[in-house]
């Protein structure tokens, strides 16, 4: 009980549990927009949906600022294609928090003379942008560690064991491929946090894909991708050695 | 800007601004009411105030938790008076909190056919019972301190002679005719009364923490008072009232210090 209250405590904590939540309504939504005799849990599932949505860009109205705070701290960085890339993602961020507390001042009739569509598009264009700056980030990352395991020596003593104790059709005939995946599965079981951010990224990466009609997907994607997202959110948060750094 | 970052981090603190928003725009309405502005904007901003209202009941989900833990660590005070106050001001809370989350299921419809009303009047009960028992505590610690405060000037000045009583024969004197009892009574009661407010002045200013919880709760209690019809003011006072705690709480939340402990 003590962890979940200090969860909680956290804005960010709370926010990922709604945006869960929203997720999973949207992906439930899907799953049941066939069923007529489940009409009316179809309309709450909705009203739960919408309610979340309202509320989190309630709460979101300061992230702005938060948000260059980080670029702020961002450029500070010593590796020149971090510093870039992360800056990059955070200042794109900002602007897409920017876009949607216009579209909350549009919701609520604080503006009235904006144009919704536009905005919201632009929102999604932000997002996206800072989603591709965020996974160009964590490619950079594994391109890294592969290239410094891939120097070390009991590693390569491990590969040559893996390599010759494996007689498949497809080992035999691409072994350099066989070896990368190989390379690249040690990675990622030995850095999680790096996993899981690459992961999270990627699963994120649908839901402005499919709102710019870049990767048409269809509602039940968009909602499963986003519930996996927001509840890797929850681990990396609740777990801080899950959190990729910087 | 980190200052914000930090502050805004906290769940609590930005459940407090949008209550500061919300009572805000409670004080603007009226004030936009009594000033005969367009209808259009006072709908705009009793729109606001309602979503805002809304989001708040969302955030506050996960309170009523919270709150039973607070009711937890407040068992085991040592003072009695302090652990029968807050323990039961912290159970209140967290019926309050559960009534809130019940409305909250009730106007997104996620329960159908709730009574808005009862539950309304049910939560505010709650919090009404919740902030009686805040303010019992405050005034307990006030009269506290005021008795320690006494103790310690009468030990540093020991009581000098009051002037009442010094100018007693004198006054017997010049007016013989004039009883004596009638004319040392209201001095008396006038200088202890003057001298229990500087005590209360002075007690108050150096425990500033004790001095917010009392501004806090007192403008608090307004707003269940006027909502359950027990003692009316109207949307402007109790405007007025939820904005300056909101604000109050916020410097609690800005400076730590300022938090009354327990």
């Amino acid at each position: 009980m003590d962890a979940v209250v200090k969860f909680t405590s956290q804005s960010q904590g709370r926010d990922r549990i709604f945006r869960a939540t929203q997720y999973a309504c949207a992906l439930s939504i899907y799953l049941l927009r066939n069923k007529i005799e489940r009409k009316e849990l179809l309309a709450k599932l909705k009203s739960l949906e919408a309610a979340m949505s309202a509320g989190r860009k309630l709460f979101r109205l300061g992230n702005t600022i938060n948000s260059i705070e980080a670029a702020k701290r961002t450029m500070q960085l010593s590796d020149r294609v971090l510093c870039l890339c992360l800056t990059a993602a955070n200042m794109t961020r900002a602007l897409y928090f920017v876009c949607d507390n216009a579209l909350w001042a549009r919701n609520v009739g604080l503006i009235r003379d904006i144009n919704k569509e536009r905005w919201s598009l632009n929102a999604s264009r932000c997002y996206f942008a800072s989603l591709v700056m965020n996974l160009s980030r964590d490619l950079y990352v594994i391109l890294q560690l592969m290239s410094q395991k891939a120097r070390d020596q009991h590693f390569r003593q491990k590969m040559d064991v893996h390599l010759n104790e494996n007689p498949e059709v497809a080992g035999v005939v691409i072994p350099q491929l066989d070896a990368f995946l190989f390379l690249l599965l040690e990675i990622l079981k030995s850095h999680p946090a790096v996993a899981l951010d690459t992961l999270k990224n990627v699963c994120d990466l649908f839901i402005p894909l499919d709102k710019l009609g870049i990767y048409q997907s269809n509602a039940g994607v968009v909602g499963f991708c986003g519930l996996i997202s927001s509840l890797i959110g929850i681990v990396t948060l609740a777990q801080p050695k899950f959190k990729i750094k910087p | 800007m980190d200052y914000w970052v930090r502050f805004n981090a906290q769940s609590q603190a930005k459940e407090r601004v949008i209550r500061a928003a919300q009572y805000a725009c409670t004080l603007l309405g009226y004030t936009l009411q009594k000033g005969g502005a367009a209808a259009e904007l006072h709908k705009t901003i009793s729109q606001l105030e309602a979503h805002m209202s809304l989001t708040r009941k969302l955030l506050r989900l996960g309170n009523s938790v919270e709150a039973l833990e607070s009711a937890k660590r407040a068992i085991h005070l040592s003072d009695s008076v302090l652990r029968l106050c807050l323990t039961i001001s912290n159970l209140n809370k967290a019926m309050y909190f559960a009534c809130d989350n019940v409305l909250w299921a009730g106007k997104t419809g996620i329960i159908s056919k709730l009574d808005q009303k009862k539950w309304s009047e049910r939560s505010f009960r709650y919090y009404l019972f919740a902030l009686i028992l805040n303010l019992t505590r405050d005034l307990y610690e006030l009269r506290l301190l005021m008795d320690s405060e006494e103790r310690h000037r009468a030990s540093k000045h020991p009581p000098f002679p009051h002037p009442g009583s010094v100018s007693l024969p004198a006054d017997q004197l010049s007016s013989p005719s004039s009883s004596p009892v009638a004319l040392t009574a209201p001095p008396v009661m006038l200088a202890g009364l003057r001298r229990q407010l500087r005590l209360l002045v002075t007690v108050l200013y150096s425990n500033p923490p004790l001095l917010l919880d009392l501004l806090k709760n007192s403008c608090d209690i307004f707003i269940p008072l006027d909502r359950l019809g027990i003692y009316t003011t109207g949307s402007g006072f109790v405007g007025l009232c939820g904005l300056t705690s909101s604000i109050l709480s916020i410097l609690t939340l800005i400076h730590p210090w300022l938090k009354l402990k327990p």
